[in-house]
């Protein structure tokens, strides 16, 4: 009786299905993408047109959730701020994963004094708080919000750097990173084809989750006056300007601060269902009796 | 135990001084002009050249480091632009305010936060746990001006109970000082309860799974005593970790509380240094902070240190 | 009865089904003795310790069976009844000492936190009783340690801490899962000593689970054998492994290399576990068993046999004197080549590596009041000298803490070496920079200890083996699919599992991948590192199996390194003995495993347990090794139980000549070694 004939009736694994958080997560993401992409032509009201007559009119059937003090559409406003939030997100996480991921895997690979060495550098940048780090860059120029979004990138690859680099330090000394070092593998090789694969998915887990938090600081840092300027729907901007008439007309900031919220629980519930999908598949199925 | 505290500082010794670096230079050196930067770009030359050589603008850049540095380090802060006083004293000023704001956020939301977060734990998976899940699932999603603005909107505008604004010293009465500090409070702590709660809840999760936890309770200890003595106590070190990553995050909500509720402490004085183009102000604050926050995280590091017997004993006995 | 399980079946929910990991399960544990359980991986004897303290996993059902301790039924208790049990009646020690102790609590206040909470003693009474109890199971400084924290220990101290803690509460029944497999065979010997000792001294009832035979050989009374979660046979354990009644307890017997008689071939169990979701109704070894018939369909029930034996196999009768047939003879092959004469393609010239556990600043301390830097350094390999013939077996024989990794790294210069000179097929290597070791690449290769982590996870099994095909250009792009195809036939793996992903494959049929991309280069030479550690007994034989195919048929030397000296001694022409990052003897196989022997040499060799050998004298080494202060002469002088005198402390002992070819580092006198 051959050696092989039975141990190739592996027994198959059921395709495990896509988690409900996932689902609830991409279903929301996706409908704010859409709704915020179709902007200009589906927003019911020009979002720019000042109108003296229409100020601070309640949610109504014309004006869904009614109007802030120059008249213009909240709903308007709100669809084409989307587009800014989203786009400040995934820029800035976009620019700290350009850096700090090259600089967390080097660092994680070598080791030794480049990694000493790019540590430092990266404990000095997260040596002041972030949003303080971003006020520092942006005060020295001019503001405009894509300013903000490469501030605020900047603020965030030391983060990803340390993660990335976390992550190659698990994987450096694995044992089949070992055999391609004694298949003379070039660094580049092993960095690229045998590291990387293997370190995306908590890469991107962790670029998911960041996303919300480039959102969070780029809107507080033109809530603070230092990225978008008027007349721009910004959502941070909006919620600055609506301060003044809070008890007047709550809903001119309640909207863009309730559609924030739910663009970050969408983004938090891909990251998370992302977590769910891509770790477990590393680890073994079958429970161990 | 004795060379790991010699090395933190050291350590914190030499960031500080890459932080003074890192200020001076994104200050001084960035903008193409610092003095245009100050009067605005429309300003009179003679007033660009009077400011230039008042501030020592044309001298090299290690010069200009030096002199900076070394006042710097003997208390001299320079004199805000804008309001021509020494900066000293306006920050200590400004820190002592928003000292008093930090620790009692810091305080209330370290002993909310890890409750809720055991509590979630230890009621994994049952119905407890879930609603406190998606309450800090809710909590991390809110920005913090967002907060201020719902609580300046319920407590100020609908119940009347808080002043929306404004900061009165202890001189003034406890009560009316007591109430300024609550609304800005309240604010932050919602805005970082949720963190801290999500963490400590899964570093408590994964604690209550450990070997050690299932052989306590091999030995037939009470549950009480399995968590509270085995569970906990090693769960609460990575909290630590946590809480001292919250206070940077903490330091940075109190710039947006402080401008949103009008509390003169220093991240107002920070925005406004910022706005005004105060520059010196603006060195001094940032430096200051980045100072505060190394000092808490080399205590968080030091009470880790401490509690931790693998770092406190390194060596091996048999 | 102290214990009887009757009809115990235990199902887990997991995505994808139930599993059904006991089916119908009895066992029986007669007071004052022990009862082994013994099973592979997935045989669900973990489960039966798990259910019987209570503490399985909340995914656990139990839809039928009782567990009668005593008198009363376990599953019928209140979860608080049968917590006040567990430590007091009925204790447990766990498998991984390193991780089972709470890292912030010291030893002795976790040694008697039991006696506190189930017989009322006050915190200083359990501390003082706690070190009574260090004592008691043979640890000399009891104060020191009982102050200690775990990260402090050894780990053969820590498990020793660990059954004083399942002691204190003075129960009668104890139950070890695996106590002994995270530790060196002459720590283990210690460890059993201790337990046959505390068993008599104090009546214990033990239930012993182990998929190790050699160990249930020694301390166990009785034997039950579990196989995909049912017992399969049981008896008397001297009688049941002298005569095994059911084909899988045959098979398990005959897979263990044997030290006392050198086998021509081990035998294999072919295929694998069934799916524990959807169990066969009849015979669960059937698919794998070399005697079934059409019998063998139906469901098996457990009968008696002779005295209180019990077996599940209805041709046991008839099977009672087959032995397990060993695989069809390979053709006959040329006689083996290894010779003296052919040039070395491994030679070694005091070789040593030392590695400093921290750096600069991390390495400051006070002494007293003056600062200074004290890296800790650790001697992993000093000095080593060994030479591999081409198509030669060297094992490489030693406990953690021998430099054994760190030699065979070291030799690849997978880690450099500080000193000393490395020369491979006649070249040195010692110096060269990486970039230009590639030739060397090419001829010396390495099979990995853990199949888990030695395979790319991203990358399917047709390119893991390509790569090396391509990255040396040994053949043409266009032949690259035909080759994998010809090395996955030579590890015997079917073609078909070009396209499948690492966790698709048994750890089995892991290892073969990492063995056919170590052969891809046709090197001549390979550093077996612990090939077979990680992986089932039934499994290994089919590796250990498939390495001596190899070296025959591509002529490719092997360093093979283990800790396990049976798996050496059947595989290995030479065997090199290492203690300490010193080779202390060095010889013919024949030569090295029978005396005259260094004295390390022969404490291995007598605490190894085995399936066959009666219980003779054994040599017990005191203390455990660690890397403490560098000595001038004999790193053993410390345990060595032959000891002459301060010469060991202070001479470097001579590498003598104990016969050709066989060297010896001891200052002893062969005659006196000689028994």
């Amino acid at each position: 009786m051959g050696e092989l004939s039975l141990e190739s009736t592996a027994p198959a694994l059921p395709r495990r299905p896509m988690p409900a958080q996932l689902k609830a997560g991409l279903a929301i993401v996706g409908a704010i993408v859409l709704l915020s992409l179709l902007a200009p032509w589906i927003a019911p009201h020009p979002w720019d047109t000042i109108s003296i007559r229409t100020r601070f009119l309640p949610p109504s059937t014309t004006y869904w959730f009614g109007t802030d003090d120059y008249g213009r559409d909240v709903l308007s406003r709100l669809l084409m701020g989307g587009r800014l939030s989203l786009a400040m997100g995934i820029g800035a996480t976009g620019i700290s994963v350009l850096f700090g991921v090259p600089v967390g895997l080097i660092a994680g690979y070598f080791g030794g004094k480049v990694d000493e060495v790019l540590m430092r550098i990266a404990d000095v940048l997260m040596a002041i708080p972030a949003i303080m780090l971003g006020l520092l860059v942006l005060a020295v120029t001019p503001p405009a919000l894509w300013k903000t979004a490469v501030a605020v990138g900047f603020v965030y690859v030391p983060l990803i750097a340390r993660v990335a680099r976390s992550v190659t330090l698990g994987l450096a000394n694995v044992e089949f990173v070992e055999a391609a070092r004694a298949r003379a593998e070039s660094a580049v090789h092993i960095l690229f084809r045998e590291i990387l694969p293997n370190a995306w998915p908590p890469l991107i887990v962790e670029a998911s989750l960041r996303v919300t938090y480039a959102i969070l600081l780029g809107s507080a840092l033109s809530f603070l006056g230092l990225g978008a300027q008027p007349p721009s729907s910004d959502w941070g901007l909006m919620i600055s300007e609506a301060r003044a008439f809070i008890d007047r007309a709550p809903w001119i900031a309640l909207a863009p601060g309730l559609a924030m919220c739910l663009l970050v629980i969408g983004i938090n519930l891909i990251g998370d269902g992302l977590r769910e999908r891509l770790d477990p598949r590393l680890k073994s199925q079958i429970a161990r009796v | 135990m004795a060379g790991y505290v010699l090395r933190r500082l050291f350590l914190i010794l030499l960031v500080l001084f890459a932080v003074s670096l890192l200020v001076f230079t994104i200050t001084s050196i960035l903008p193409a002009s610092v003095a245009h930067l100050i009067l605005g770009p429309f300003a009179p030359p003679e007033q660009v050249k009077a400011l230039e050589l008042k501030l020592g603008l044309n001298d090299p850049i290690l010069v200009q480091y030096w002199r900076w540095a070394t006042r710097f380090m003997m208390g001299d802060f320079g004199e805000s632009m804008l309001m021509n006083r020494p900066v000293a004293p306006l920050l200590a000023e400004a820190v002592q305010r928003s000292a008093t704001l930090g620790i009692c956020a810091f305080v209330l939301i370290a002993l909310i936060g890890v409750s809720l977060g055991v509590i979630a734990a230890l009621r994994h998976n049952r119905p407890l746990d879930h609603a406190i899940s998606i309450a800090t699932y809710l909590g991390i999603a809110v920005p913090e001006f967002f907060w201020s603005i719902v609580v300046i909107l319920v407590f100020a505008a609908y119940l009347g109970w808080l002043p929306a604004s404004g900061y009165e010293p202890l001189s003034a009465g406890f009560s009316v000082w007591l109430k300024h500090l609550v609304a800005p409070t309240i604010t932050l702590v919602f805005a970082h309860l949720a963190h801290v709660s999500r963490l400590t809840r899964s570093s408590m999760i994964e604690v209550l799974a450990s070997p050690y936890v299932t052989a306590a309770r091999a030995k037939g200890l009470p549950e009480r005593i399995v968590v509270i003595r085995h569970a906990l106590r090693n769960a609460l070190l990575p909290t630590i970790t946590v809480l001292a990553l919250d206070i940077g995050r903490l330091m940075g909500g109190i710039v947006v509380i402080e401008t949103v509720f009008a509390y003169p402490g220093l991240g107002r004085l920070l925005v406004f240094s910022i706005q005004q183009r105060d520059l010196p102000t603006l060195q001094a604050a940032i430096l200051v902070v980045a100072a505060i926050f190394a000092c808490a995280n080399l205590c968080a590091d030091l009470l880790y240190a401490w509690l931790n017997p693998k770092i406190r004993y390194g060596r091996t006995v048999a | 009865m102290a214990l009887s399980i009757e009809g115990l079946t235990i199902c887990y929910r997991v995505p994808g089904g139930t599993i059904t990991a006991l089916s119908e399960v009895s066992l029986f544990v007669p007071k004052g003795r022990t009862l082994a359980v013994v099973g592979e991986s997935g045989s669900g004897k973990s489960t039966v310790a798990l259910a019987v303290m209570g503490l399985l996993a909340s995914e656990a059902r139990i839809p039928a069976g009782r567990i009668l301790y005593e008198g009363a039924n376990l599953l019928a208790l209140s979860p608080d009844a049968r917590r006040r049990l567990r430590g007091a009646h009925i204790a447990m020690v766990f498998q991984d000492p390193f991780s089972v102790l709470n890292p912030s609590l010291r030893i002795a206040e976790q040694v008697g936190e039991g006696l506190v909470y189930h017989k009322g003693f006050s915190k200083q009474a359990a501390l003082a009783r706690a070190t009574q109890l260090l004592h008691e199971v043979g640890i000399g400084e009891a104060t020191a340690v009982g102050n200690a924290y775990p990260h402090e220990l050894s780990g053969g101290m820590r498990q020793r801490a660990l059954i004083a803690g399942a002691l204190a509460a003075e129960p009668e029944f104890l139950i070890l899962d695996e106590p002994t497999t995270a530790l060196d065979v002459t720590i283990e010997a210690q460890i059993l000593d201790l337990l046959e000792e505390l068993k008599r001294r104090r009546g214990l009832s033990i239930l012993f689970i182990s998929h190790n035979l050699g160990v249930v050989r020694r301390i166990a009374d009785e034997v039950a054998v579990l196989y995909a979660g049912e017992v399969v046979e049981s008896g008397p354990t001297v009688e049941v492994f002298e005569r095994p009644l059911h084909p899988y307890t045959k098979g398990l017997l005959a897979a263990i290399p044997r030290l006392a008689a050198r086998q021509a071939r081990l035998a294999a169990i072919p295929g694998r576990l069934p799916d524990l979701r959807q169990l066969p109704t009849g015979c669960r070894f059937e698919p794998r068993c070399p005697f079934a018939q059409a019998p063998c369909q139906k469901p098996q029930t457990l009968r008696g046999m002779s005295g209180t034996r019990t077996v599940r196999c209805v041709r046991a009768a008839e099977l009672a004197s087959a032995p397990w047939p060993e695989l069809g003879a390979p053709p006959p092959l040329p006689p083996r080549r290894a010779s003296l004469d052919t040039p070395a393609v491994v030679a070694t010239e005091e070789v040593s590596k030392t590695f400093t556990l921290n750096r600069g600043l991390a390495a400051l301390t006070f002494e007293g009041w003056r600062p200074a830097i004290r890296p800790v350094r650790v001697r992993a390999i000093d000095g080593v000298s060994l030479t591999i013939a081409r198509g030669e077996v060297l094992g490489l024989v030693g406990e953690s803490g021998s430099g054994k990794t760190t030699l065979g790294r070291a030799i690849l210069r997978l880690i450099n070496p500080d000193g000393g000179r490395v020369l491979i097929a006649g070249e040195d290597i010692t110096r060269t920079p990486q970039a230009a070791l590639a030739p060397m690449r090419r001829i010396a290769q390495i099979v990995f200890q853990n199949p888990d982590s030695s395979l790319n996870p991203r990358k399917t099994v047709g390119e893991i083996i390509a790569r090396p095909l391509q990255r040396f250009a040994i053949v043409p792009a266009g032949e690259v699919a035909n080759r994998v195809h010809a090395l996955l036939d030579r590890v015997r793996l079917p073609a078909h599992y070009v396209d499948r992903y690492p966790h698709q494959m048994s750890g089995g049929e892991k290892q073969r991948v990492g063995i056919a991309r170590a052969i891809a280069t046709d090197p001549q030479f390979i550093v077996c590192d612990e090939p077979v550690s990680a992986l089932d007994v039934s499994v290994q034989a089919a590796i250990i199996n498939l390495l001596a195919d190899l070296r025959d048929r591509l002529n490719v030397a092997y360093l093979l390194i283990s800790h396990d000296i049976s798996v050496v001694a059947y595989l290995a022409d030479r065997i090199a003995v290492m203690y300490r990052g010193r080779i202390v003897e060095n010889g013919a196989s024949e030569a090295v495993l029978a005396p005259p022997h260094h004295p390390y040499t022969e404490a291995l060799l007598s605490a190894v347990p085995t399936i066959t050998r009666a219980d003779h004298d054994r040599i017990r080494l005191p203390l455990e090794a660690r890397h403490s202060s560098k000595t001038t002469g004999c790193v053993f002088a410390r345990r060595c139980p032959r000891r002459i005198g301060p010469t060991c402390d202070t001479d470097a002992p001579p590498v003598r000549q104990a016969g050709p070819g066989h060297s010896v580092a001891c200052h002893l006198p062969f005659a006196s070694t000689n028994q």
